[in-house]
């Protein structure tokens, strides 16, 4: 830098940052979640919501023509409301738009009661609950799943395991190859002794928070307040980010014996894609779904790499599999502006040409 | 939702760092600008600051909570930012919370020979920690020789706002790019896991030890607790599948009564609504492929 810069330059700075703060302190209530909801079934901590038709004659026309419900399961390690975080960064509420019928499984938060709780607990108790009370429902005998990051390894493992009640899979930033060389996160927790990990209880959210941001901490701790700083962002753009950020850091507690077993069959062991894993003492095979399925994933993701996700394609038996890369990260895939408008359009158009 | 999330402390803090940032490439906010930095001058402050924060916030892995008390929200990885949090890990005075609970202190820790262990375990982590402390000098020191040789022509000129934001664009590159190329190493890597597994098997020990005391109470003891649990989710398991026995055998034997009616019924030609049909259909093709 030379000198003969104009002071006001950096007062203006100065200037910013109390502006930027205030907005940040105005916005530390704000809301997040925007579609109603209500509650139709749980187990345990997990909880079904259905979601409830918008109102107005043009989605009540175009709800005709979904009969089949969409059932969609979220990572165990994060909120679902990142999935309709505000009106306009909805994937629920363009679902909805577009005349689906949407439910949602949250898994809640692992007490020290769930320290027990295992995959096949949340996969046959909780997400086949889930399943069999929508089928109940509509009186039909499948519906279509979209599982999404975590939630979609569950939803290939449930469908495996049931393939007759899924009729089409969509995936959204869903690891199957969890040892490509880009996996920081896959590298990190290979040598973990998750028994002794789990040994010590549920896994506070936290500790996933600090795991996630330490795998890109300058971005994630300081470059993006800088940028909101520099953006000179107005009221209504620092609750975008305060809601994000809600988000990020609201990491619920994982049930100990789920999280060790996630860790060692798919991080350590990668079972998925080896065809080696065993949930309940039942083999679930990837060759053994054979319904359509939709496999959307992101090109920056650093949490799921887009080889990890594209794996999938050369180890499922479905003949009619689609995959789309998305140019964004894993958070992008959810809120950005390109994947806000052309996920919810691709997940649509998929599903009504297999309804 | 952690109960650190104070979005605006963490805006603060990077808002500081962003400043002191600007001080070190000779931007003085407020001073009208400063001479240009040299170029070894820049480099040695910038790896000194970024490796303090280094220290400061990873040190610990993501295993701890960054700040005192603070969780790994916002909140907490801005008290981390702050120069007092330098060599505050989770088992130096003032250290932030352990995530899985509260370490126990005092008689809770143990005494020797109880004791022995979780002191070997501590002397390990330290072992580990001055072992990750060579890989944050060797990434703040790679970071900042790569912004000192690609500062170039984003240097000249006056500076301002913009100007500054595009050479701390410039840092948080060749800053990533230095941490990226590090953490994807396999020491690193076996460091982190060892970092996970030492302060899990500490906190088992001292949970031992704590276990003791609630033994010589009459309270019942994690392991108990857990057991119980698992006898529970073992006889919840044995209901349901007596459960689906029973609603299996009650198919069989409606569908026994049913089965004249039933044919009675497809005689006059009722259907199934066609998204079972075509469910059935297809599953029938699979089993007939399969």
């Amino acid at each position: 830098m030379q000198s003969g810069a104009d002071p006001r330059d950096f007062s203006d700075l100065g200037a910013r940052i109390a502006d930027t703060l205030w907005k940040l302190r105005r916005a530390a209530s704000v809301e997040v979640g925007c579609s109603v909801k209500r509650a139709v079934w749980s187990c345990g901590k997990t909880t079904l919501y259905r979601y409830l038709p918008l109102t107005g004659s043009d989605v009540a026309v175009r709800a005709a023509k979904h009969a089949r419900p969409i059932l969609i399961c979220f990572a165990l390690v994060n909120r679902p409301y990142i999935l309709d975080l505000q009106p306009d960064r909805s994937l629920v509420r363009r679902l909805l738009e577009a005349g689906h019928t949407v439910y949602l499984v949250d898994w809640g938060d692992a007490g020290d009661s769930e320290r027990c709780t295992d995959l096949e607990d949340y996969l046959e108790r909780h997400l086949a609950g889930c399943v069999a009370h929508v089928l109940e429902a509509h009186g039909l005998p499948a519906l279509d799943l979209l599982g999404v990051c975590q939630g979609g390894v569950l939803s290939l493992c449930y469908t495996a395991l049931h393939p007759r009640q899924i009729a089409n899979l969509v995936t959204l930033t869903t690891p199957v190859d969890f040892h490509t060389t880009d996996n920081l996160l896959s590298k990190w927790v290979r040598g973990l002794d998750v028994d002794l990990v789990c040994a010590t209880g549920n896994v506070p959210g936290e500790v996933l928070n600090g795991l996630f941001l330490a795998l890109s901490p300058v971005r994630l701790a300081q470059q993006k307040y800088v940028r909101l700083l520099a953006a000179g962002a107005d009221q209504r753009a620092v609750e975008d980010f305060v809601r994000m950020e809600k988000w990020i850091f609201d990491s619920p507690p994982q049930a100990a014996a789920a999280l060790a077993q996630f860790v060692r069959w798919f991080y350590q062991e990668n079972r998925l894609l080896h065809g080696t894993l065993e949930i309940g003492g039942r083999a679930v095979r990837l060759r053994d779904i054979r319904q359509p399925v939709l496999n959307l994933y992101a090109t920056q993701d650093h949490i799921v790499p887009p080889a990890a996700a594209a794996a999938m394609e050369h180890c499922i038996g479905s003949e009619d599999y689609e995959s789309c890369a998305i140019d964004t990260g894993h958070i992008g895939m959810y809120v950005s502006r390109a994947a806000r408008e052309a996920i919810p359009t691709r997940i649509t158009s998929w599903l009504r040409a297999r309804a | 939702m952690s109960s650190g999330f104070r979005p605006e402390a963490a805006f603060v803090s990077a808002a500081e760092h962003f400043f002191d940032l600007m001080k070190s490439f000779g931007a003085q906010p407020g001073a009208g600008g400063a001479a240009a930095a040299d170029p070894a001058k820049l480099a040695g402050s910038l790896a000194s600051q970024f490796e303090q924060w280094l220290r400061a916030t990873q040190s610990a892995g993501p295993w701890f909570s960054p700040g005192a008390g603070g969780g790994s929200g916002p909140a907490g990885i801005a008290a981390a930012f702050s120069p007092g949090a330098f060599g505050q890990g989770p088992f130096n005075p003032g250290a932030g919370a352990w995530p899985f609970g509260p370490l126990p202190q005092g008689s809770g820790a143990g005494t020797p020979p109880e004791g022995q262990r979780s002191w070997e375990l501590i002397t390990q982590l330290a072992q580990v920690q001055a072992q990750l402390a060579t890989h944050w000098h060797e990434i703040a020191t790679s970071a900042a020789s790569q912004f000192a040789a690609r500062l170039g022509s984003l240097a000249s000129g006056p500076p301002t706002l913009q100007s500054a934001l595009k050479v701390y664009e410039l840092w948080v590159d060749c800053a990533e790019a230095a941490y990226g190329a590090t953490v994807r190493k396999d020491d690193f890597a076996g460091l982190q896991s060892q970092l996970a597994n030492l302060s899990a098997a500490l906190l088992v020990e001292q949970r031992k030890h704590a276990e003791t005391l609630a033994r010589a109470f009459g309270l019942p003891t994690r392991n108990e607790v857990d057991a119980l649990y698992g006898q529970i989710k073992e006889l919840r398991r044995q209901v349901a599948a007596l459960g689906e026995g029973r609603a299996t055998a009650g198919v069989h034997q409606k569908a026994q009564r049913q089965g004249p009616q039933r044919k009675a019924a497809r005689r006059k030609g009722a259907q199934r609504p066609a998204a079972a049909r075509k469910t059935v259909s297809a599953a029938r093709a699979r089993k007939r492929r399969t």
